[in-house]
């Protein structure tokens, strides 16, 4: 699970995450939604250990990330927005190294590197270096490598971009599989439509703040409008704050 | 025509707009700076022309035939320089430049799109080139007193000899592209490129140049330098700009019009030649690029059985490192230079004139080899300085990999270290023991040489990885550019001083030992207690030299957002 307590991020006199709280419970799929600049991609990193929080704490499956990062770290498989990767490497070399980094023993890298890579069609492109890649290929890698070590905590930063409807379909099974199984997944994006479609709840972060939290009927009543789509929800919770 | 304009205004407005852009100020200070340097540079390059042609003016019978011989030699060498800056420039500008897609997206012909590239391309591939060798032809034209004449001549051969070079070099890029993808073929060409460059080199070192000017060989050298043959083929372009700059050098005007119009007839014959070709296979060329290349050799990933000992995060970066720098053709081009480096570094030990030095020779091998310390170290620095600095910053944006990773940063960099450090260590101890077997040093100095250092190689990795984290670059695009950044000058400069104190410490200390162990005397305890003291000293530095810059990195690089 993931807990933020007071969580802050200043640049300068600038505020861009103030005083989040929040608490993400094992086994759910939480979505994280706000306008640009709200404070979203500074949350996801701080929750991924990226950046540091100028004050506040992140517990993740229990362990406080400030006080040992490695340890929350290795509870975590974090896949973020853009995917950056070593293009002169294979795919398989990638999750190789991956899997070398997070302990997976030999034996089971194997057998689920192929699960993985077959799961998100990577399969016949394993020994092609990844500049040859398009984006939604590293996307897809990026979300294989995530989850080699079994992570107990996914975090992740707009997974649907670059993504054919296929694939879509797929990330978004995967992802309720996965919460069923117990593993917490931490979802910011801008597709409302996915938010609503596989989230239990769904936070909405303005200029830094929580202004709402809850499943989608929790919201609807918040931004008094009832059988609204989240799109009418967002603008109005978003528009009411400004 | 309209069209062909408008698609180089991008490149034009910079420079016309300048000072209406904001901080403009900085830029013109920029300028002044580069061009002062640039200026003096030019300077030097036509007093150094000057005296060496005023001394071959000077020589009877052959003076002129010198002047003549370096001209054709200078014109060659500019028309290969041009040929080859121009395949670089014109597979970056034609096939592989970012803006190339949202270009021929417009509404304009692929030919048309060619025509305005190449240019661009010829403009850029040749000022350099034109810029540092005509003051080599304003020399000229003083030295031997020409007229007007002569240096509009100059100019007009000049000119075409670039836009020969640039249009023969384009055609058989396009013709090249066909075959073998754009990307690719400039790795190539870069590689072949610094292989020629170091061959060349190793040649010129090899055949002992310093023998010109030993005085015993001087005038047989001088009349064996006349008579060198240079290609004069009359279809070379450089032939046509040799033949018309001498003419007018000597006056004749009819004779340097008509080969300067000969190189203009053949530049119009070219060009008409490539704009058929550009419009035939331009386009195809251009969207082959499109496509990944695919790999030419795909191998088995069940290797690398040999780094399964190491622990999983140790592993993982090593076996990383090791991959992305042989599959980089970049890299390979850079490791010809430092097997060249050392090649040569190890050859002038070898041709050392010791025999005729007035000081004894066991004094001057022994010195030679204390120096050879901290000379070897330098040159370790240099290799540092390219490879291991720029390590964490060729993370790139692929950094968030190890700040998401259950790796701490202390670690990470410490890994990187050892990385670097064995093969490092390995080199250097190589490149010391051969140097001082070949100055058969006493075993003395050859134990100090080794332990010293064994024991300053790890300091050095340390400063580079070090200083590299703290400073570190992840949007640069090769290793060059993060070494010639500010941090790669602390670098550098902190690698001398650490070097330059080590071998200060051990200076005296040495210098008694040695000299007690040639004379047979026992030394004091006053200089016992120095000696042991000194290196001491230099230990201890070691490890501070190790143990700070690692530091320092890791607190500035945790500072970093990404």
């Amino acid at each position: 699970m993931i807990e933020l307590k007071a969580l802050t991020k200043k640049y300068g006199d600038f505020k861009a995450v103030d005083d989040l709280n929040l608490l993400v419970k094992k086994g759910e799929i939480f979505g994280f939604i706000g306008p640009n600049g709200a404070g979203k991609t500074t949350t996801i990193k701080m929750i991924g250990g990226i950046l540091a929080p100028s004050a506040g704490t992140v517990t993740v499956a229990g362990i406080d990330i400030q006080q040992d990062p490695e340890k929350a770290k290795s509870k975590i498989g974090f896949i973020p927005d853009r995917p950056y990767l070593y293009e002169k490497l294979t795919g398989m070399e990638f999750l190789k190294f991956t899997a070398d980094l997070y302990g997976v023993p030999a034996d089971i890298f194997h057998k689920k590197a192929q699960q993985n890579l077959e799961m998100f069609s990577l399969a016949d492109w394993s020994d092609e270096l990844i500049e040859s890649y398009s984006h939604g290929m590293k996307q897809r890698l990026i979300m294989s490598a995530a989850l080699l070590h079994d992570p107990e905590v996914i975090i992740v930063d707009e997974p649907m971009v670059g993504l054919d409807p296929m694939a879509i379909m797929m990330v978004k099974d995967l992802f309720q599989r996965l919460a069923y199984k117990g593993v917490t997944v931490f979802m910011s994006t801008h597709t409302l439509a996915v938010a609503e479609d596989i989230c239990e709840r769904i936070g909405v972060i303005n200029k830094g703040h929580l202004i709402a939290s809850g499943t989608t009927a929790d919201l609807q009543r918040k931004a008094n409008v009832t059988d609204a789509a989240l799109e009418r929800v967002f603008l109005n919770l978003t528009t009411n704050v400004n | 025509m309209h069209e062909i304009l408008t698609l180089l205004k991008p490149r034009i407005w910079p420079f016309t707009n300048r000072s209406v852009r904001k901080k403009a100020r900085g830029s013109r200070l920029k300028l002044f700076f580069f061009g002062t340097i640039g200026l003096l540079f030019w300077m030097g390059i036509f007093l150094v022309a000057l005296r060496v042609l005023t001394y071959f003016k000077g020589i009877e019978e052959i003076g002129d035939i010198l002047g003549y011989k370096l001209l054709s030699m200078i014109l060659i060498v500019c028309f290969a320089l041009l040929i080859f800056s121009s395949i670089l420039t014109s597979l970056s500008k034609l096939y592989l430049s970012r803006d190339l897609q949202l270009v021929h997206a417009m509404p304009v012909s692929s030919y048309k799109i060619f025509i305005s590239r190449w240019i661009d391309s010829t403009v850029e591939s040749a000022w350099m080139v034109v810029i540092f060798t005509l003051p080599v032809f304003l020399a000229y034209g003083i030295v031997y007193r020409s007229g007007l004449f002569y240096y509009a001549n100059a100019v007009a051969a000049l000119a075409a000899l670039v836009m020969n070079a640039s249009a023969i070099s384009t055609t058989m890029v396009m013709v090249a592209v066909i075959v073998i993808p754009a990307n690719r073929l400039k790795s190539l060409f870069i590689f072949l490129g610094i292989l020629f460059f170091v061959v060349i080199y190793l040649a010129i070192r090899l055949s002992r140049p310093e023998l010109l000017v030993d005085p015993e060989v001087f005038d047989t050298v001088m009349v064996y330098i006349s008579s060198l043959q240079t290609p004069q083929l009359p279809i070379l372009p450089s032939t046509w700009a040799y033949d018309s700059i001498k003419a007018g050098l000597t006056g004749q005007f009819k004779s340097g019009l008509f080969h300067t119009a000969l190189a203009w007839s053949f530049f119009v014959t070219i060009a008409f030649i490539l704009i058929m070709v550009a419009e035939a296979i331009y386009f195809q060329g251009f969207s082959k690029t499109q496509t990944a290349s695919a790999r030419l050799f795909k191998k088995n990933t069940a290797g690398w059985r040999c780094f399964d000992l190491l622990p999983g995060p140790i592993k993982s970066f090593t076996v990383k490192e090791i991959k992305t720098f042989l599959r980089d053709q970049t890299q390979w081009s850079q490791l010809f230079l430092i097997a060249a480096l050392v090649v040569i570094y190890v050859y002038n030990f070898k041709v050392l004139p010791l025999d005729k030095s007035p000081i004894k020779t066991v004094y001057l091998q022994n010195l030679f080899s204390f120096l050879n310390m901290g000379l070897a170290l330098f040159v370790l620095t240099a290799i540092t300085a390219r490879f291991a600095y720029p390590a964490v910053s060729m993370e790139r944006e692929a950094f968030w990999l190890v700040k998401s990773s259950p790796l701490s940063l202390k670690a990470f960099l410490w890994i990187k270290f050892f990385i670097y450090y064995f093969p490092l260590l390995i080199l250097t101890e190589a490149l010391i023991v051969a140097t001082n077997i070949l100055l058969s040093v006493t075993p003395f100095m050859m134990t100090l040489s080794i332990v010293t250092v064994f024991f300053l190689v790890p300091g050095i990795v340390a400063i580079g990885i070090g200083l590299g984290a703290a400073y570190p670059d992840f949007k640069a695009e090769n290793p060059t550019q993060t070494v010639t950044s500010f941090g790669g000058l602390v670098f550098m400069i902190v690698c001398a001083g650490y070097i330059g104190l080590v071998i200060l410490i051990e200076a005296g200390p040495v210098y008694n030992l040695f000299m007690a162990d040639i004379r047979g005397k026992t030394l004091s305890p006053a200089i016992w207690l120095w000696t042991i003291g000194s290196f001491a000293a230099a230990f201890v530095f070691s490890l501070v030299a190790i143990a700070l810059p690692m530091r320092f990195g890791e607190n500035r690089l945790s500072k970093r957002l990404i």
